[in-house]
């Protein structure tokens, strides 16, 4: 088991680095009056970890006995009946899903099958029927629409049952669904909670950590915990005992994107536009999220960059970041960006050195 | 009364056919209504009923013996009696042309003569050695529709002095007539069946002169011009058998006609397994000689020898126009002709105040031919890929048009030479062009187009193609599939992406030959999307669940410090990526999926 999933914090008291937190939702379950939660934060900074406690907290053991289902949902859609596909997870008190894996279906997530799971309530031991949990991942990834109806049974079935929502930027959650729920946010750990953290695991599991080494590996996290356990695990294969020197193997999707912002660089032609093509679709087929590959050219390309492109480079790609998100297929738009990059570097090129 | 039937013709020839087949022939009694299978068939049935009404009814009788049907097309007469109905034009005005100058010689035929030649050095060979087993008595003889093909082997048949025997396609049954058989005791056997045992029939004891008091000498030729309709892989395959069998072993000169279709216009698949059965039949050792579209010319020449025959004046223009609207279709030449004969000066006056219509560049702007053309041309087709090609290459007028009659002043950078083409939507609308199979061709295919230097264009094609983009994507989901809205939304993409192209790509590669690629973003999206299942799968497996982990957190994150720690988990997910990999056919979840197959095939042959 990944020392991520060992270390994992399993109830709300033995979590370390969100502990405000998860003392103030403790006394918020135990009050037995848990309103309709958002959690939202950074990715890595322990949102899925606190509503899992927060579960079992709730619900006691039970809450670990979950099955997994991939299951086809008929949904009636005026005229005709649409099938959609969805994962689930779920114990008998609570259900964990990800609706914005619907795609553009979303909305019937939302509305049908939500509905459908709302209905029936578990019933305690004393025959008081309880609430039923529902967590909902990516809240932000679903459209405007799917968030309307998500408002409308949230209030309709609030007496039925709970929503956990999840999300990492809030903004991209309508300000109605926001009001209805307790906003809960979650703070990306910072490097002293991290190395903390990694020392806790170095004892745990016996190790000698030189001084520096963990903060080194909390330096290239990106303030994400996840991203710092994983990579301290990777460290302890490839080499121990550790030195303080040593290399933090890095992603291999980030260098992957890192050859790609020099391969820009270095030339400026449709043909090499083509073999950037190339590249992004490999990074694609493995699931690199379009956003993220964005971003990242981006951060790659700033690094080698003169001062006076930054700005306008900074808005082409926030502007075809956004068309991303308006459309459909990310490939056309990230290379549309690479393109306008190649076309403004090339004449800032011409412009500077003739 | 056959007269009277083909007046019919003109206004359904399902009508006809009905018609024709309970007057031709009581052998046909039980099938009152029946539709025709495919047009081509029922316009031969048409010519065939015709023939034999105006033959003395001897034949008729001798007609219901089989159900194959033997005749003898006794040329001389039939043509000497068309020869009279000829001389008296104005007689015979209820007589379909296609008919009444129907070839009856070599000479006559419009084909190409080295064809002609090829087909008749042919049959001379095989009818000198009749009895030489070479196993190679099977012509296949393909090509487009209406340029001659069945006429090319009457006119030989005749010329040569042989008896045609034909395959005469059995009608098809309805189900409520099937209803009324069975019930009347009569056993249906399938149309293959039929066609298996006259095959089988045929290769064994060739053919039996029974029901035909000719002379026995006289060489025979048997034209099999409608292959039964297969559906489905199994009945194919029997009827690959079948005639793969009879190709090796036949002993008659067999021509078999098949008509191509023009591939981009279908996603049919009896289409495809007529070429399959086209190919079977050369690995049996069939020969083929594939007919052309008949040129302007010829069918120019046979439109002014019927025009004259017929006495109508028509001006050099219209010939033209009808010639060229015909597309290489002799048969469908004709019959506009006919019809624009049938009333000249009404159509000609109505169509003078008509509008103009923005058609055949290159014929002189009259209003009549334009008008003209429109109303009775066969509506042009392009391939999906022959408009990409347009598209792609850009082909513009040479630069000394330019500047003369821009109404708008623009600037010099955004100033582009006119379009050596159609307006990129009607090329769209002639391929039948959906929005989002164009736009992933186009961009999967532009960048090879464009000069080496030019960055800019690539990036003004890139951002065009991302709009067309967000246009497609804007009301997805929101809109039924057949709204409107949608509708016009997706002309607009397609028409944002063309365009977009052709203006950014303002220098494009002087034309060579490219290869036009199938986009490979749809594979992409296929294996992304498998991936991203096995991942979030694998992921719940290895952790023993408990809570979902979404896929953009397992690729950034977990796989790749799996791939570092190689242990034994990231093994499954090594596993995986090789499965992936191998897996590059995968089929599209997205909508666009039907096309993607029909093209990815039409690609090869690109």
């Amino acid at each position: 088991m990944l020392w991520v999933d060992k270390y994992r914090p399993k109830t709300l008291d033995q979590i370390t680095v969100h502990q405000d937190v998860a003392q103030n939702l403790k006394k918020l379950v135990t009050e037995q009056d848990c309103p309709h939660l958002l959690f939202y934060g950074p990715s890595g900074s322990g949102k899925k970890t606190l509503v899992m406690a927060l579960i079992r907290q709730m619900f006691g053991a039970s809450a670990d006995k979950v099955k997994v289902e991939n299951k086809t949902w008929k949904v009636d859609a005026g005229a005709r009946t649409i099938d959609i596909e969805l994962t689930t997870l779920s114990s008998t008190n609570h259900v964990e899903l990800t609706p914005s894996d619907a795609g553009f279906q979303d909305r019937y997530i939302v509305q049908e099958i939500i509905k459908e799971m709302a209905k029936n309530r578990p019933i305690d031991s004393k025959g008081k029927r309880g609430h039923k949990v529902l967590v909902l991942n990516d809240v932000d990834k679903l459209s405007r629409e799917a968030q309307h109806s998500l408002r409308r049974t949230m209030e309709k079935y609030s007496s039925y049952c709970r929503l956990i929502l999840c999300c990492n930027s809030s903004s991209r959650v309508t300000e109605a669904i926001r009001s209805r729920c307790l906003n809960v946010r979650i703070n990306g750990p910072t490097e002293e909670q991290i190395v903390r953290v990694l020392e806790f695991i170095g004892k745990k599991e016996g190790l000698q950590l030189p001084s520096g080494f963990a903060s080194r590996i909390a330096e290239k996290s990106n303030r994400s915990l996840r991203r710092a356990i994983l990579s301290f695990e990777t460290c302890r294969v490839q080499q121990y005992p550790f030195v303080s020197t040593q290399a933090i193997p890095p992603m291999d999707w980030e260098e992957y994107i890192t050859e790609i912002a020099s391969d820009i660089m270095k030339e400026q032609s449709p043909k090499r536009l083509f073999q950037v093509r190339g590249k992004i679709y490999e990074l694609l087929v493995n699931c690199i999220p379009p956003e993220i590959i964005l971003k990242r050219l981006l951060y790659e390309l700033l690094k080698k960059l003169d001062a006076e492109l930054k700005h306008d480079v900074c808005h082409w790609a926030a502007y075809y970041e956004h068309r991303m998100r308006l459309g459909q297929k990310a490939i056309f738009h990230i290379e549309a960006f690479v393109a306008k990059f190649m076309s403004i570097y090339k004449t800032f090129l011409i412009s500077t050195f003739g | 009364m056959t007269k009277k039937e083909n007046n019919l013709v003109l206004l359904s020839s399902d009508e006809e056919y009905c018609g024709g087949q309970s007057s031709s022939s009581k052998r046909r009694y039980r099938k009152t209504k029946s539709q025709p299978p495919l047009p081509r068939k029922s316009i031969r049935q048409a010519k065939k009923a015709r023939v034999l009404g105006s033959r003395s009814c001897l034949q008729k009788d001798s007609r219901n013996v089989d159900e194959f049907n033997l005749f003898c097309e006794d040329f001389d007469q039939v043509f000497s009696t068309f020869k009279v109905s000829a001389g008296s034009g104005s007689i015979c005005r209820n007589e379909l042309w296609i008919d009444k100058y129907r070839p009856h010689s070599l000479e006559e035929l419009a084909v190409h003569k080295k064809k002609v030649e090829e087909v008749k050095v042919w049959f001379e060979e095989r009818l000198r050695t009749p009895k030489d087993a070479s196993g190679n008595n099977v012509l296949v003889i393909t090509g487009p529709a209406g340029v001659g093909k069945s006429a090319t082997i009457n006119a030989i048949a005749s010329h040569l002095g042989a008896r045609l025997c034909e395959w005469d396609t059995p009608t098809p049954v309805i189900w409520q007539e099937h209803l009324h058989n069975s019930s009347a005791g009569i056993q249906y056997t399938s149309k293959l069946d039929e066609f298996e045992n006259f095959i089988g029939r045929m290769r064994k004891y060739g053919v039996i002169p029974s029901c035909f008091p000719v002379d026995s000498r006289q060489p025979v030729i048997l034209l099999i011009d409608d292959l039964p309709l297969t559906s489905g892989k199994a009945a194919l395959r029997r009827l690959q058998n079948c005639l793969h069998l009879y190709v090796q072993s036949t002993q008659v000169p067999t021509a078999i006609v098949i008509t191509d279709c023009a591939r981009a216009e279908t996603t049919d698949l009896t289409v495809r397994y007529l070429e399959e059965l086209q190919l079977c039949l050369e690995n049996a050792g069939a020969c083929k000689v594939a007919f052309n579209p008949i040129t302007n010319n010829s069918i120019k020449k046979i439109i002014s020898r019927i025009c004259s025959q017929e006495q109508y004046n028509l001006a050099v223009e219209q010939i033209d126009a009808i010639a060229k609207s015909s597309g290489g279709d002799l048969r469908h030449a004709i019959m506009s002709l006919q019809l624009f004969c049938l009333k000249p000066s009404q159509i000609c006056s109505s169509s003078s105040s008509a509008p103009e219509s923005s058609k055949d560049e290159e014929l002189p702007p009259t209003v009549v031919n334009d008008r003209f053309s429109f109303q009775f041309g066969r509506d042009e087709t392009l391939s999906l890929f022959h408009a990409l090609g347009k598209f792609l290459h850009n082909k513009r007028q040479s630069r000394n048009e330019l500047l003369s009659d821009s109404e708008f002043s623009v600037q010099e950078s955004l100033l582009r030479r006119p379009l050596n083409m159609d307006p990129p939507e009607k090329i769209l609308c002639q391929a039948h062009g959906q929005a989002r199979p164009i736009a992933d061709f186009l961009h999967e295919n532009v960048l090879d187009f464009m000069n080496e230097e030019a960055v800019d264009d690539a990036c003004v094609v890139a951002s065009y193609l991302g709009d067309a983009d967000t246009l497609l994507s804007s009301y997805e989901g929101m809109l039924a599939r057949h709204n409107d809205a949608e509708n016009i939304l997706h002309l607009a993409a397609a028409s944002v992406a063309v365009r977009g192209v052709l203006f950014g790509n303002s220098h494009p590669l002087s034309s060579r030959w490219h290869a036009i690629r199938r986009p490979k973003l749809w594979q992409i999206e296929g294996s992304s999307l498998f991936n991203k299942k096995e991942m979030v799968k694998q992921r719940f497996i290895a952790y023993g669940g408990i809570s979902l982990a979404h896929f953009s957190v397992i690729a950034t994150d977990y796989v790749p410090a799996l791939k570092w720690l190689g242990s034994s988990v990231s093994g499954d997910h090594e596993n995986l990526r090789m499965l992936t990999e191998e897996n590059t056919d995968f089929d599209l979840v997205n909508s666009g999926d039907q096309e993607s197959h029909t093209s990815d095939e039409e690609i090869e042959d690109w």
